[in-house]
């Protein structure tokens, strides 16, 4: 989101709390959000594919929505009209080509309505099909969440980037010399491709609950979380649409404050320390080792403004429109250990992967046939945990790293937490308590997760490498 | 009920059976209990109530207390 974006949701939203019932209002987010898709996706060099990827966002969610609905529940008049809106939208905005240029909604020209129509065929057929073949909707859900992290993995890994962009460049008749990763920004698929995993995977266990087609859609695409989150649950979002009543003016002053603060630090504090925080060109330029220090420190504390700005600026326009978003973070560099620290940044990333993979592994082996003793299981659950949320930040080798260097700081904390409690009679519980030792803790606990930060911030292992061993005045 | 559920924290997650812990007392959100030991608090609660929580719902959001807790065993043991 750009300052015009957020000051345009804001107008937008508050406009909603002058005219809105309880009804228009649920409607109204579902409208904004899906227009928004295209209208926050940033132009790309694939010929209109600034339309064509908010179209598959849509699509894709459309296509989970109809394999995961509650059957025995049939289409409400509601379903049928927002799945009709949804469907005329994309014709609606290729007819926007006609437009002189710089009034479509989308960063380039949309594509002839002729080509959307047959698209849009296509894939009314195939949700027939998918209709007719409702018995198989579970085999579907596991189908779809491959595609799901199918086309993540694509995105995510620069080889298969390019060779896609190269195949998409063969179709839209563009030169294939040009291929290149940045042409496939498809604008917050990381988060869409969690919320529909989510949804997936509850629907497979049976615990995804009835949600209507226009709750379910404001769910994956709402407007000011859709770009980098938070990243809600599916049953309680639904349950704060069906309840989304207008904000109290105390609860507008305390929204309208939130996204203040939030561009304060994202625009100024952020973006102002982004010249002195940790990047190749700045690391290249840099001899003395304390300066070192500074660019990561620097790097620390702009990451976090510019996230904890982020999500500020998304939970008070959540809050404005009287939808309430989780928490995303909570003083994070304040924390004593690394554990408390991973239960403080980007929070609902974190209780993602605890749900869909920690807790689901750590189960399988405690309960498995293999008797294991705790601390290897608490290893490897760490290490699989952390290196995924490492590669859902992308596929390279720095951040599995970063991801790693985070899963063998758990378990240390894990195993010294372990030995402390079993020499507890011998050392007084003061001396844990003290402020000495808070305050150690927190110096420690702060510069391990900077340190990580290095293997976060470079572009390659060899110089996030070299950087770590000049910043404790080894020679490069 | 909650008092089952307090000494197996203490017992078998802290390993310290002289630790008493209030039934308000924040164990999630505080730390108190990793996510680790909130798995074979899970598991322990399935096999003693048989009551299944399932693996999204070992969250402070949930219950983040021992008084919490029990209130969810209750309500899904009555259904």
């Amino acid at each position: 989101m750009t300052l015009i974006h957020i000051l345009i949701f804001t107008l937008l939203v508050s406009a909603l709390v002058l005219t809105a019932s309880q009804r228009w209002r649920r409607w109204s987010l579902f409208i904004i959000s899906l227009v928004s898709v295209y209208w926050l996706q940033p132009a790309v060099s694939l010929r209109q594919f600034s339309f064509w990827f908010p179209t598959a966002s849509i699509g894709l969610t459309v296509i989970a929505w109809l394999v995961t609905r509650h059957r025995e529940r049939g289409l409400s008049r509601e379903d049928l009209t927002a799945l009709l809106f949804t469907a005329l939208l994309p014709l609606l905005l290729s007819l926007s080509r006609f437009l002189p240029e710089g009034w479509q909604l989308t960063a380039s020209r949309p594509p002839s309505i002729y080509l959307v129509v047959i698209v849009g065929s296509i894939l009314v057929i195939l949700g027939f099909v998918g209709e007719w073949l409702a018995k198989w909707s579970r085999l579907m859900s596991v189908l779809l969440g491959v595609v799901v992290i199918g086309v993540f993995i694509v995105l995510k890994i620069e080889t298969l980037s390019v060779w896609t962009s190269s195949l998409l460049r063969g179709v839209t008749g563009q030169s294939r010399n040009l291929a290149a990763s940045t042409d496939l920004y498809w604008l917050g698929f990381s988060y869409i491709a969690l919320r529909l995993l989510h949804v997936l995977r509850d629907y497979q266990s049976g615990r995804l609950p009835a949600v209507s087609f226009l709750d379910f859609l404001t769910f994956v695409l709402f407007f000011p979380a859709i770009t980098a989150g938070p990243i809600d649950r599916v049953e309680k979002f639904s349950s704060k649409m069906q309840n989304a009543v207008a904000p109290t003016a105390s609860e507008y002053l305390t929204g309208a404050r939130r996204i203040v603060l939030g561009v304060f630090q994202k625009f100024v504090l952020a973006d102002g320390l982004a010249i002195i925080a940790l990047n190749s060109t700045n690391v290249a330029m840099t001899r003395s080792v304390p300066w070192l220090w500074v660019l990561v420190f620097a790097f620390s504390l702009r990451l976090y403004f510019d996230f904890s700005g982020y999500t500020d600026v998304a939970v008070g326009i959540g809050q404005i429109s009287g939808i309430q978003l989780p928490e995303n973070f909570d003083r994070p560099y304040f924390k004593t250990n690394i554990g408390t620290f991973w239960n403080s940044w980007h929070m609902t990333l974190a209780n993602w992967f605890r749900a869909y993979v920690f807790n689901p592994l750590t189960r399988a082996l405690r309960k498995g046939r293999l008797k294991m003793n705790s601390a290897l299981i608490i290893l490897i659950g760490q290490l699989v945990t952390m290196t995924l949320i490492g590669l859902w930040h992308g596929v390279t080798w720095n951040f599995v790293l970063w991801g790693l260097w985070h899963a063998v700081g758990l378990f240390i904390h894990n195993r010294w937490a372990v030995f402390l409690n079993a020499r507890r009679d011998r050392i007084p519980s003061a001396f844990y308590t003290s402020k000495a030792m808070r305050a150690v803790s927190l110096v420690l606990t702060f510069n391990f997760v900077a340190l990580g930060w290095v293997w976060f911030a470079l572009p390659s292992v060899q110089m996030s490498w070299e950087t770590l061993i000049r910043m404790f005045g080894g020679i490069r | 009920m909650q008092d089952q559920i307090a000494v197996f924290i203490s017992t078998e997650l802290l390993k310290d059976p002289t630790r008493k812990i209030a039934f308000d007392e924040p164990l999630i959100s505080s730390g108190l209990v990793d996510s680790f030991s909130l798995v074979d608090l899970a598991l322990f609660i399935e096999e003693t109530f048989d009551v299944r929580i399932d693996d999204t719902e070992l969250t402070a959001e949930v219950f983040d207390t021992i008084e919490e807790l029990a209130a969810l065993i209750s309500a899904r043991s009555t259904s």
